[in-house]
């Protein structure tokens, strides 16, 4: 049992009762914490926000019976492009969408939901002429983008390529969301030119980074960040995840400070001197 | 039931009834309904929480903006009433928390700090469908009649009805990307308290009364209203500033 889960003993609940829907939610559940761990102890133990955004795409061919895995920046104000791959084929073929300016990445990060073609063989799949032409000229077949996305805001993608055409279903449909979700740590640590990652690696398990990430206080606090110094929601929270990281806190802990007061919020304490220090936007 | 208590509940029911036949924004009608819950049913405080696509309980409304009270709901992701009867799909009561820190060690002792003694968590369903949980939670030990019982599994019923928009859905697809949408109107207006609140130096409960008055002045959404704030298409100062007038 992994930590806070209830437990069912063979479909039978603590209090006596027969609950055949708990046992058959609960085999779910130990398959997705399966792959929850999976994937994010593939992350552990990267040397940069580059290694940790390899070794997830590592993680999803290993894992979710693709051919190869990609993650690609699309926030606005960003360096756009794509930054980890599962091999140098997956960051060639995720790159052309930057260059054709057309792909599932680029459209799953704008609508804000996966975008999954089964078969871009079909006559009917005609939404990207020119990169789903160099997909089938290298073999992929089927291909799918999902959106990568932190407190509310869509900040990339990841790419799952696959040489069989046929859908995405199942476990494996499960845990690429599961990985989508996880490449938000490297992508946010990609968009802060101050963090210092030796630190961000001990940050410790992506889901409790995330969970962290997702709390009422860190939304409110994201918003003092946002009002205080002018700036983007995800740049606020790039702000703040760098200065939990910077004084040995997590994110839940310097919102915390933040909403209390208790740190101050002088422009010139959080973009350097002038205020002209070089940031994502 | 006294009088003035029936009169209330009508009341309730009647401004839920009109605001679905008439359009609405989600938060605004979900908090509305924690509110109702509150000062309808023998408790101190009403909190719904939202799973979303992979069943982490979010807090969705409540019946209080203080962020201290906010956190008691939102701790339950570990453990609590709520993840259990949204995990169960039934009703969980709990008439005294002291009772009950073995079941919910995270939880228990959080809620009991923060002033809290009995909970008891209603499931929010649309037919085959969990969404989440409604809290309702005492300051004094002792369970909920079925009276307030049933009437606080009504109100949850209308909250489940006014989340997913789509009345004939059945795909779990579009009931997750309902919720999503939802959950998501949340944190836009969390970010948007949080901006109001260091621009006007006010605390984050004053921050969502200047919001709402703002949005219902203007007869505006209150989502769209908090987008433009933290969009910073509309300066927070603007706000600030017709509230303060409104309010001398």
């Amino acid at each position: 049992m992994v930590g806070g889960r209830r437990t069912y003993v063979a479909g039978v609940s603590r209090r006596g009762t027969v609950r055949l829907r708990s046992g058959i939610r609960e085999a779910a559940i130990s398959d997705d914490n399966r792959l929850r761990t999976a994937l994010s102890e593939a992350m552990s133990g990267a040397g940069s926000a580059l290694s940790a955004a390899d070794l997830l795409c590592h993680a999803c061919v290993e894992l979710l019976q693709v051919d190869g895995a990609s993650v690609s920046l699309t926030h606005e104000g960003s360096t756009q492009g794509t930054f980890g791959s599962s091999g140098e084929m997956s960051r060639q073929l995720d790159e052309l969408q930057f260059t054709f300016g057309e792909g599932p990445c680029l459209d799953a990060t704008r609508q804000g939901s996966p975008v999954l073609v089964a078969d871009l063989d079909d006559p009917g799949e005609n939404r990207w002429p020119a990169f789903a032409g160099a997909l089938l000229r290298s073999g992929v077949n089927a291909v799918f983008a999902l959106p990568v996305t932190i407190a509310s805001q869509q900040i990339g993608a990841l790419d799952l390529f696959r040489r069989r055409a046929g859908e995405l279903r199942g476990a494996a449909l499960a845990g690429g969301m599961l990985a989508a979700e996880l490449a938000a740590l490297p992508l946010l640590d990609l968009m802060s030119s101050d963090l210092d990652w030796d630190v961000a690696a001990q940050g410790g398990d992506g889901w409790e980074q995330l969970e962290s990430l997702s709390r009422v206080e860190v939304y409110q606090a994201t918003g003092m960040l946002i009002g205080a110094l002018d700036i983007g929601p995800t740049e606020a929270l790039v702000r703040l995840r760098a200065y939990a990281f910077s004084h040995g806190a997590t994110a839940a802990e310097t919102a915390w400070a933040i909403v209390e007061g208790r740190v101050s919020l002088e422009p010139r304490e959080w973009l350097g001197p002038d205020g002209t220090t070089e940031r994502p936007r | 039931m006294s009088a003035s208590r029936e009169r209330d509940v009508t009341r309730a029911f009647v401004e839920l009834a009109s605001s679905l036949a008439n359009g609405y924004d989600v938060v605004e009608l979900l908090s509305g309904l924690t509110a109702d819950c509150a000062h309808l049913l023998d408790v101190a405080s009403a909190g719904l929480l939202l799973a979303d696509g992979r069943g982490v309980l979010h807090v969705m409304a409540a019946s209080s903006e203080r962020t201290r009270q906010l956190e008691v709901f939102q701790v339950q992701r570990a453990d609590g009433p709520c993840r259990d009867c949204y995990l169960d799909g039934a009703p969980v009561s709990a008439p005294d928390l002291h009772e009950e820190t073995d079941r919910w060690p995270q939880f228990a002792p959080a809620a009991l700090k923060a002033g809290f003694v009995s909970v008891h968590a209603l499931p929010m369903r649309l037919r085959n469908h969990v969404l989440g949980a409604l809290g309702l939670f005492g300051t004094t030990a002792g369970s909920l009649s079925p009276d307030d019982l049933s009437l606080g599994q009504a109100l949850a019923d209308v909250a489940s009805v006014a989340l997913v928009q789509d009345k004939a859905t059945t795909d779990q697809k579009t009931v997750n990307e309902q919720l999503q949408t939802a959950l998501t109107s949340r944190i836009v207006l969390e970010q948007a308290k949080g901006v109001l609140a260091q621009q006007g130096s006010l605390p984050m409960e004053e921050a969502f009364t200047v919001l709402r008055h703002y949005a219902r002045d203007n007869n505006l959404r209150l989502t769209a209203i908090a987008e433009a704030v933290v969009s910073r298409r509309l300066p927070a100062q603007q706000l600030l500033d017709r509230v303060r007038v409104r309010r001398p």
